[in-house]
């Protein structure tokens, strides 16, 4: 189809009026988009709504227990932040793995978070870390806002529940408790540029060698970025060992539901998330 | 006319120099063995270079083709109706539109457009000719076809079942073409082996990634002559066979060729949408371009060639080898292209890297519903490589005898002839196997990573190592394999080199300017290589097989060495001195002795040409080299000198994940001498580049006749930070024939990465994997032993 009305608004106020109506496009960095619709893969609507103007979408803020991340924020905007790079250190860092240096600078990071991709890099540490997303929209002529949790907010491959004449304006991530320590791990094929065939992320508060409050997400290992609850599970409360490593490790290989295609097989995969998982509890352990 | 005083002078004194206070001495200086910047560097750095991609004609028309949706098809109909209606189409064109096409390739199995039936989904079926491309996409969506599908052939096995289906029906076993060589008997050799391996290797298919993809621009003039501005490597053998399909006069092409974004060998032969252009350029008497997408160059252009070896070697306990037996059977694809024929390169491994008394080779190429297989770089060589240098490993630890020692004991010296009749002249084999093993401390890293196998680190080291024998002084397969070149010096001293030769971003333009350059003693800004039109360009059999530094540079060798000698004779002339105490340096006329400067050449030549006997200096030279045709049995001295290398890779292979990276690449190379030193230390980098991804990233996935990644996503080429660092020796070992003593290199880096890198895997973790290529996902199958 072709585009027939394009859009840039300044003011979110503007974006939801436009949104309201429908059968609209957002477009923010482009990186996905765009290659989306040239492929046919997701054509474009007849609406296209450029968001990048909106100035109330950017910026990255510490509120209270939280920091709210404009859903603007560029990947390299988001790695160079210095709230972040405390706070969320394996956010950051995922930064750093994630596409090219000319993606990273145009790639946005609510539009990561809304392509839904079941290998979206920073999606991994986000839901290790709790995040929630702040989504607005104008139904009956004000601007209403309201909150829910990035797990949740994922259900499939390019899928969400954002609502139509929905936005997403924010990210929201709790600040880490004392003691909490985070670890990241992409696997591709080679070291820049590629799509992960697993990632994983971890977060937990690590006293005298017990883990507590431990969240685990995986990526690239079912139709959505997911929680390892089962492997969490296993760890929670309980202080880290030779013998609990490995049933952790065993529990992350039992519990992914991995598809079979040109990146990886089913069963690597699994293999995959055994060994990293067993790894990164071995270096949680030594540190 | 400020030349006008100058016209009239007849001779030149040494004293006029003198005289005017100019008197100096110029040393004699040489240019053999500099680092040289590509002369084509500075506009290809900058972006200015003008591929075909950015060349537009007045007029011109874009061309689309439709492809095939089936793998295996009839025709039933095709309706282009709608699409001929579309505003801003010109023309849709179907084989019955083309009833005087002729098939094309190398077996004469391959018709451009496909009427009737298709046998891959990368068959043409239409095509159309617009005023913009997005109009042509559009008017290809309006085009409707019926198929009918036919049983599909996937696989070698089942192709060759008696009661498959048939794809060419001059070819009911479907058998596209098989090779038969043997020299000395195998069942001897058998009977005096102490050991005996057979195993199987399987090569996958990868395919070239040139940057710039596929194209071609068609233009007729009103005469009925046609200009193709074309890719090509083999401008002149496609003269000849574009005449053929499209029933012209060959003398009516002129084919002029952009500066060309990559070849390793994928434009060796004519492909569909070449012809298929032309047709569309004939139908709309307009010109017609053709541009691939980059997905479209994934999906329709050659592969390398697929095969499954089985080699069966034989040694005795003292360490000679006795016997090789070589079996391969490629996976021809739908039609035949130069890949069916890479069997000429791999029995030459087979039968003559190592001495081998007895040796027996057979091969089959079997069609089937899969791509097809063009030439690569290496041609084969990569495949047999992999197998042999395999073997040779294995052998080496069954009879408890050290690696090296194992392949110096059997390795060529200079001045053998082997049983398949080549002829090693000049062989730098053992300098460049003690050269690696030494520089790479190869020995020790072997024994100790032997050694740590059985600890339980996560990070096994290894070492590996690899050698090749490759042409070096052209191939002699077609009638010639000479090359042309003219030599003009105008009345500035400027040099124009028109030489046959192709230039694919190889850098065979800046070695032959530089051979001229040395011959007639003129800087290297002094010279323009002209070498991309036919109808200027003296004839050349085309850039293939590593022979366009050693055909073409002894080529314009042979030109300059006659204008050198002409000038010589001007200036003995001149000055009266005799021509063999005169010498050329820095554009100047020089005592030979003394380096004295007499006169200026520009001053020289415009004394020539503004004489009364008026002349100019210009020259010509063709070159044959003193090679040999093969006999029935694909016996004789084919090339007129071999290259040499070897290779020790060092791995690390993370046992977690299968990940192997390779750290670091020693390759010592004969490569006669170095004539361009910066421009062969790139060829031999990139080329190692292209034989890593072969080993361990690149893989074109072919699933039930359908490529499965035709992007650069998940068509993995090796990026930057997984580059090995290289250290890289020169053999030279001064070929009498070639050109300054040089031989031909351009596909020996690529050749032997995979081998050395299965034997460096083998080193690091006692598994040996003869599958490529080796992704992380395959070597920690292996390291399990999981198949998939």
């Amino acid at each position: 189809m072709t585009v027939e009305h394009y859009y840039a608004p300044k003011h979110l106020d503007e974006a939801l009026e436009v949104l309201r109506a429908g059968n609209a496009t957002i477009l923010a960095g482009g990186t996905d988009v765009m290659p989306q619709s040239e492929s046919g893969k997701t054509p474009l609507r007849k609406t296209l709504v450029n968001i990048r103007r909106i100035a109330e979408l950017t910026g990255i803020r510490l509120a209270k227990n939280e920091v709210r991340i404009g859903a603007l924020t560029t990947i390299s905007e988001m790695m160079a932040n210095d709230l972040i790079r405390k706070h969320f250190p394996i956010l950051a860092e995922s930064g750093d793995h994630f596409a090219s240096e000319q993606i990273r600078n145009a790639g946005t990071l609510g539009g990561n978070v809304c392509n839904a991709s079941p290998a979206g890099d920073t999606l991994v540490p986000m839901l290790a870390l709790d995040a929630v997303v702040e989504l607005a929209a104008k139904p009956n002529g004000s601007v209403e806002t309201h909150t829910t949790p990035l797990g949740s907010f994922l259900v499939g491959p390019g899928k969400t529940r954002r609502a139509q004449g929905e936005l997403l304006v924010a990210i929201r991530i709790p600040v880490p408790p004392a003691g909490q320590v985070q670890r990241f791990f992409k696997f591709g094929t080679r070291p820049a540029l590629d799509i992960s065939a697993i990632a994983i992320g971890l977060a937990a508060v690590k006293t005298k060698g017990v883990l507590s409050h431990v969240r685990l997400a995986y990526g690239a290992v079912a139709p959505a970025i997911m929680r390892g609850s089962k492997t969490e599970a296993v760890l929670e409360g309980k202080r880290l060992t030779p013998e609990l490593i490995e049933q952790a490790a065993q529990a992350a290989h039992d519990e992914v539901k991995p598809i079979s295609d040109v990146r990886a097989s089913d069963w690597y995969r699994r293999e995959l998330m055994h060994n990293i998982v067993k790894r990164m509890l071995i270096d949680v352990h030594e540190h | 006319m400020g030349i006008a005083p100058e016209a009239q002078v007849e001779t030149i004194a040494p004293h006029e120099a003198r005289d005017a206070g100019t008197a100096r001495t110029i040393e004699k200086d040489s240019l053999i063995g500099k680092r040289i910047a590509k002369l084509d560097a500075p506009d290809k750095a900058s972006g200015k270079t003008r591929y075909i991609h950015d060349m537009n004609l007045p007029g011109q028309l874009h061309g689309k083709i439709l492809h095939s949706t089936r793998v295996h098809a009839l025709i039933k109909r095709i309706d282009t109706s709608k699409a001929k209606a579309l505003p801003g189409v010109h023309a849709v064109i179907t084989a019955e539109d083309v009833p005087y096409q002729r098939p094309l390739g190398v077996s004469k199995d391959h018709m451009p457009l496909k009427g009737d039936r298709v046998r891959s989904m990368r068959d043409e079926i239409a095509a159309v000719a617009a005023d913009t491309p997005e109009i042509a996409e559009a008017a290809l969506k309006l085009i409707e076809v019926e198929y009918e599908d036919l049983p599909p052939l996937y696989n070698v096995a089942e192709a060759m079942k008696p009661g498959a289906p048939v794809l060419h029906d001059q070819k009911p076993d479907n058998v596209a073409m098989t090779f038969d060589y043997s020299h000395g008997d195998v069942v001897q050799g058998e009977a005096e082996s102490d050991v005996v391996f057979e195993d199987t290797f399987k090569l996958h298919y990868v395919t070239h990634c040139c940057m710039g993809v596929s194209g071609v621009i068609a233009d007729f003039d009103s005469a009925g002559g046609l200009m193709l501005y074309s890719q090509t490597q083999v401008p002149f053998l496609h003269k000849r066979e574009f005449a053929e399909i499209l029933g012209i006069d060959p003398g009516r092409i002129r084919i002029v060729q952009p500066p060309i974004g990559g070849g390793f060998g994928s434009k060796l032969d004519i492909y569909p949408f070449e012809p298929i252009a032309i047709f569309l350029a004939k139908a709309t008497r307009r010109p017609v371009k053709l541009i691939f997408s980059r997905e479209q160059e994934f999906r329709i252009s050659p592969t390398r060639q697929p095969v499954l070896l089985t080699l069966r070697s034989g040694a005795k306990k003292d360490g000679t080898l006795t016997f090789r037996t070589a079996t391969t059977l490629h996976d021809n694809g739908a039609y035949t292209s130069w890949g069916a024929t890479t069997p000429f390169v791999i029995m030459q491994t087979i039968s003559s890297l190592y001495r081998v008394p007895h040796c027996k080779y057979h091969t089959t190429a079997v069609y089937t519903n899969n791509p097809y297989a063009g030439s690569f770089r290496g041609y084969g060589n990569l495949q047999a490589t992999f197998a042999v240098e395999q073997h040779m490993d294995k052998i080496a630890e069954a009879i408890g005898m050290d690696p090296l020692a194992f392949r110096l004991k059997n390795a060529q010296d200079p001045g053998e002839t082997t049983g398949q009749g080549m002829h090693f002249k000049s062989c730098g084999f053992k300098d460049c196997l003690r050269t690696v093993a030494e520089r790479g401390d190869y020995l020790r890293k072997h024994a100790e990573n032997i050694a740590n196998q059985a600890k339980p680190e996560r990070y096994k080291r290894g070492v590996g190592m690899a050698s090749m024998l490759h042409v070096g002084g052209g191939a002699k397969i077609y009638p010639s394999d000479g090359c042309g070149t003219i030599v003009k010096i105008d009345d500035f001293a400027h040099v124009t080199v028109m030489t046959g030769a192709s230039e694919i971003g190889q850098g065979s333009e800046t070695v032959i300017a530089q051979l001229v350059c040395e011959e007639l003693g003129v800087p290297m800004e002094a010279v323009t290589v002209v070498n991309n039109d036919t109808d200027v360009k003296p004839w050349d059999v085309g850039v293939h097989a590593s022979r366009t530094t050693f055909i073409a540079g002894n080529s314009a060798l042979g030109a300059a060495r006659k204008a050198r000698d002409k000038i010589l004779a001007v200036a003995a002339k001149a000055t009266g001195y005799d021509a063999s105490a005169l010498d050329l340096r820095q554009g100047t006329i020089v005592m030979a002795g003394t380096g004295e400067a007499i006169v200026p050449l520009a001053k020289l030549l415009r004394s020539l040409h503004f004489s009364e006997k008026a002349d100019l200096v210009m020259t010509t030279h063709y070159y044959e080299p003193p090679s040999e045709h093969q006999d029935k049995g694909f016996k004789g001295d084919v090339s007129a000198a071999y290259a040499w290398a070897s290779q020790v890779i060092e791995v690390v292979v993370d046992t977690d994940t299968g990940i192997v990276k390779m750290e670091k690449v020693w390759g010592a190379h004969d490569v006669g001498r170095v004539l361009n030193r910066l421009g062969i230390e790139g060829q031999i980098e990139g080329g190692v580049v292209m034989g890593q991804g072969y080993a361990l990233t690149e893989e074109l996935i072919v699933e039930d006749g359908v490529v499965k990644n035709p992007a650069f996503r998940d068509y993995k080429l090796v990026t930057a930070p997984e580059i090995p660092e290289m250290d890289v020796t020169f053999i030279e070992s001064m070929d009498g024939e070639g050109p300054r003593g040089a031989k031909g290199v351009g596909e020996a880096p690529a050749i032997c990465i995979a081998a050395a890198t299965a034997n460096a895997i083998y080193n690091a973790t006692g598994v040996r994997i003869q599958t490529l290529p080796y992704t992380p996902e395959n070597v920690y199958r292996a390291l399990k032993g999981v198949n998939r």
